[in-house]
């Protein structure tokens, strides 16, 4: 198939021809150091008395999405050029579906016996 | 060493199914031994079996939906005969036969019916639409065809080896743990169903992909015909939502073979979870079978009307606003399960919502028929009966989409009319029209339009016989799935259900005649411009049956309705055509991957119900060998001369030059 007519040129996740082995290698350290830099971030936070215990929580999620962005830049390549527009789109889309269906799902779950009389009600308490 | 198997899974006792097992039988052998004897085998194993080409895929697809669909349908007239004699009686159907019925016809009907017609379509038409040689991954369509037909004999093993669930089709728990179904059947359900999912998601993620990469020159987005996009919006849906129905059915067997415990009522497992994650697959499910019948009304709609689609951007919104919704529904399949009202509300008004890009749709038929010089050939009439059919559907689903009239109609025959209405009125006449389409586009004849109308009318006619009793009963206080009943009011409906059954009989007898004469009438209905229809799009730009290599250059796409102003531009412009220059083209080379990882895969799912271990893995070596093997190939393609591609492009540009020449003349 290799005459097929392609529209646009927007490439697979790993496939980028355009740069040189160096640029690409330096991109992947980058994303290493990184990562790296993250991680150890998030242990040291989870087990530290320097901050507001409180934050904890929220410092570690917000650790985690930057983590997750690193991934995509750095090692799946997802960027914001034009040649790029279906992955991100697909990673929208991703993120929607998962959005709605781990979102609705706890959302549903917790008001599933919302309907039901308090069990001490139907259910005499054992002796 | 055979598990759980043995002589006793057999049902030597119980006559239906054993002789509907051995005919079907004697009818597979005696099909195999003329093939053989005949000498086809080489033919049927070099052109078919093994075969990668997008259209040969797509009509075995459709074969095995047109076998399950008479497999089904069986299961459907017995339900009803039962319905009509059970009156204060036990009918002829013993319970767990019966119920072994009602969960196998849906099963089939959704995953072995609906699903292979539509993605056969899909196969076939979409590459030829988008200006293509193929699709993306040919190799894979063809792994993803042979595992759905794997899933599809794993069921009809368990008419004679064992049995089938007794659960419904969507097995809920706690009946479906081991507690409850201790038997093979829920076993046989779940693991076909794994097994034809993992076809699915292949097809879905091939499919996608090659709308999204691989179009013709000039083909941008919003020239795509609407199939193509009805297309792209049902296999992302198959590719968001098929993973959770494995994930889920994983759990499910998680319980039943190693004691877990998601979905059981003691140790913390929670059933209703059950529930809400199958229907966060099972609604967009619905919508991945609908959306491609959409679009084939789409194209029939437009062709027969002689008209471009009205509204096409609206109608490109439309569809990508029902992708998106369709995730945000669900809940309203379980309204009754205890959420409270907050939950129901939204999610009541959320279904209520997604009948807008619906009604938008019908709207944009009923105007592109408007002033159009309308064919009542045997797809439009499918798409009429469609549209007024979907419609009376789509309304009794907003109306069980407001909570509290749900609670009323919950699990009633009023939800069985209702989603008979949409499944058949939507899908099936969009599968039938689909059928009718671009039957010539596959074989070079038409179909017998005599023979295809009784059918469509006798279809027709026949559903609202079967179907409107059904709601009038619910409305009475039917509940689903019963074996037998002692309320004298529900008789006569069922006794007219049962009636209209018959007539739908009749509109599949039709159907099979049609084939049957059209075949031997062959000659006289031949096809040789390719264009039976006055068609506009891509397909009808090509011979019937398209060549393996589909088109002989790459069409070159200037707007939307292709081949129509093709057409319009060489009546006009007298084009004198001089002879184009031809090239070599590559094609992949037929492959017996998918024939053979099937075949594992058939025997791993076998041992796996039967808890054959050892069979167990050695399906699984067999079938990752047959990946490694097909990894490490050295040859893919192979290359058609510039001297064949040009024989065969000049006999079909010959053909279409007098049709244009004729055209232009009236």
């Amino acid at each position: 198939m290799s005459d097929q007519a392609h529209i646009g040129h927007d490439l697979a996740p790993g496939d980028e021809e355009q740069h040189d082995v160096g640029t690409r290698i330096l991109g992947y350290v980058v994303g290493l150091v990184l990562a790296l830099l993250l991680t150890a971030t998030s242990f040291f936070i989870a087990g530290t008395d320097l901050v507001w215990q409180p934050s904890i929580p929220v410092a570690l999620i917000v650790l985690a999405i930057a983590q997750m962005g690193v991934h995509l830049v750095f090692f799946l390549h997802i960027t914001t050029g034009p040649d790029n527009t279906n992955n991100v789109l697909a990673l929208a889309f991703g993120l929607l579906v998962v959005f709605l269906v781990v979102g609705g799902t706890v959302w549903i779950m917790a008001h599933l016996n919302a309907n039901m009389p308090p069990m001490d009600q139907i259910m005499p308490k054992p002796m | 060493m055979l598990g759980k198997l043995d002589w006793s899974a057999i049902p030597f006792d119980q006559p239906i199914p054993l002789i509907a097992g051995a005919v079907v039988l004697v009818a597979i052998l005696a099909v195999l031994i003329w093939v053989v004897v005949k000498g086809h085998l080489p033919y049927l194993w070099n052109e078919w079996i093994t075969s990668v080409d997008h259209k040969r895929i797509g009509v075995m697809y459709i074969l095995l939906a047109s076998v399950m669909l008479l497999r089904g349908g069986s299961d459907a007239i017995m339900m009803r005969i039962q319905q009509a004699i059970a009156y204060q009686s036990q009918g002829y159907l013993p319970p767990e036969h019966y119920n072994q019925i009602f969960s196998a016809h849906g099963t089939i009907m959704i995953f072995f019916v609906a699903m292979p017609f539509v993605i056969g379509l899909m196969n076939l038409v979409v590459p030829l639409q988008l200006g293509v040689r193929d699709v993306a991954f040919p190799t894979l369509n063809s792994v993803g065809f042979w595992l759905t037909a794997t899933g599809a004999l794993l069921v009809n093993l368990s008419l004679v080896i064992g049995e089938f669930a007794r659960t419904g089709w969507l097995a809920f728990p706690p009946l479906s743990e081991l507690s409850y179904s201790p038997g093979v059947g829920v076993d046989y359900y779940a693991w076909s169903l794994q097994i034809s999912g993992v076809g699915t998601l292949v097809a879905g993620i091939n499919l996608v992909t090659t709308v999204l990469k691989l179009r013709t020159r000039g083909m941008n987005y919003l020239r795509m015909p609407m199939f193509c996009w009805t297309t792209l919006a049902s296999n992302l849906l198959i590719v968001a939502a098929f993973p959770i129905l494995t994930a889920t059915l994983a759990m499910l067997l998680l319980d039943r073979y190693l004691g877990f415990h998601f979905f059981t009522n003691e140790a913390g497992g929670n059933v209703m979870m059950f529930m809400n994650l199958i229907w966060a697959w099972g609604h967009p499910e619905v919508y991945i079978l609908v959306l491609p019948a959409f679009g084939i009304f789409s194209e029939v709609v437009s062709t027969f009307s002689g008209k471009a689609l009205f509204g096409y951007r609206s109608m490109v919104l439309a569809t990508m606003a029902i992708c998106v919704i369709s995730f945000m529904v669900w809940l309203h399949h379980f309204f009754t399960m205890g959420a409270g009202p907050d939950v129901n509300a939204i999610f009541g008004i959320a279904s209520m919502i997604i009948a807008v890009p619906t009604g938008v749709k019908i709207y944009n038929w009923l105007f592109t028929m408007y002033g159009g010089r309308i064919r009542f050939a045997t797809p439009m009439l499918w798409a009429v009966g469609f549209m007024v059919t979907f419609i009376i559907g789509g309304l009794t689903g907003v109306l069980v989409a407001v909570p509290p009239a749900d609670f009323m109609l919950h699990n009633s025959m009023f939800l069985v009319a209702h989603f008979h209405n949409v499944i058949i009125g939507g899908v099936l006449f969009g599968a039938f029209a689909g059928f009718e389409y671009w039957f010539p586009k596959a074989f070079g004849f038409r179909l017998d339009e005599r023979w295809g109308k009784l059918a469509f009318w006798f279809t027709f006619t026949g559903f609202y016989v079967t179907f409107v009793p059904l709601y009038v009963a619910g409305m009475l206080g039917m509940t689903r799935r019963m074996q037998h009943y002692d309320v004298a009011e529900w008789r006569p409906w069922m006794i007219v259900a049962a009636v209209g059954m018959a007539m739908l009989s009749i509109g599949v007898i039709c159907q099979i005649m049609q084939l049957v004469v059209s075949i031997r009438n062959r000659e006289a209905l031949r096809d040789r411009t390719g264009d039976p229809w006055d068609g506009r799009s891509l397909e009808w730009a090509t011979s019937s049956p398209p060549p393996v290599f589909n088109f002989a250059f790459d069409p070159d796409v200037r707007g939307e309705d292709v081949y129509w102003n093709m057409k319009v531009r060489a009546r006009q412009q007298s084009l004198e055509h001089e002879e184009p220059e031809y090239h070599d083209i590559e094609m992949p080379r037929n492959s017996p991957t998918g024939f053979v990882c099937a075949f594992f895969a058939t025997i791993m799912g076998f041992a796996l119900i039967w808890h054959i271990w050892w069979m167990v893995i050695l399906g699984g070596i067999g079938a990752f060998a047959t990946f490694v093997v097909f990894a490490w190939r050295d040859h893919d393609e192979y290359v058609i001369p510039a001297a064949e591609v040009a024989a065969i492009d000049r006999v079909n540009l010959e053909e279409r030059r007098s049709l244009v020449s004729m055209a232009g003349a009236v």
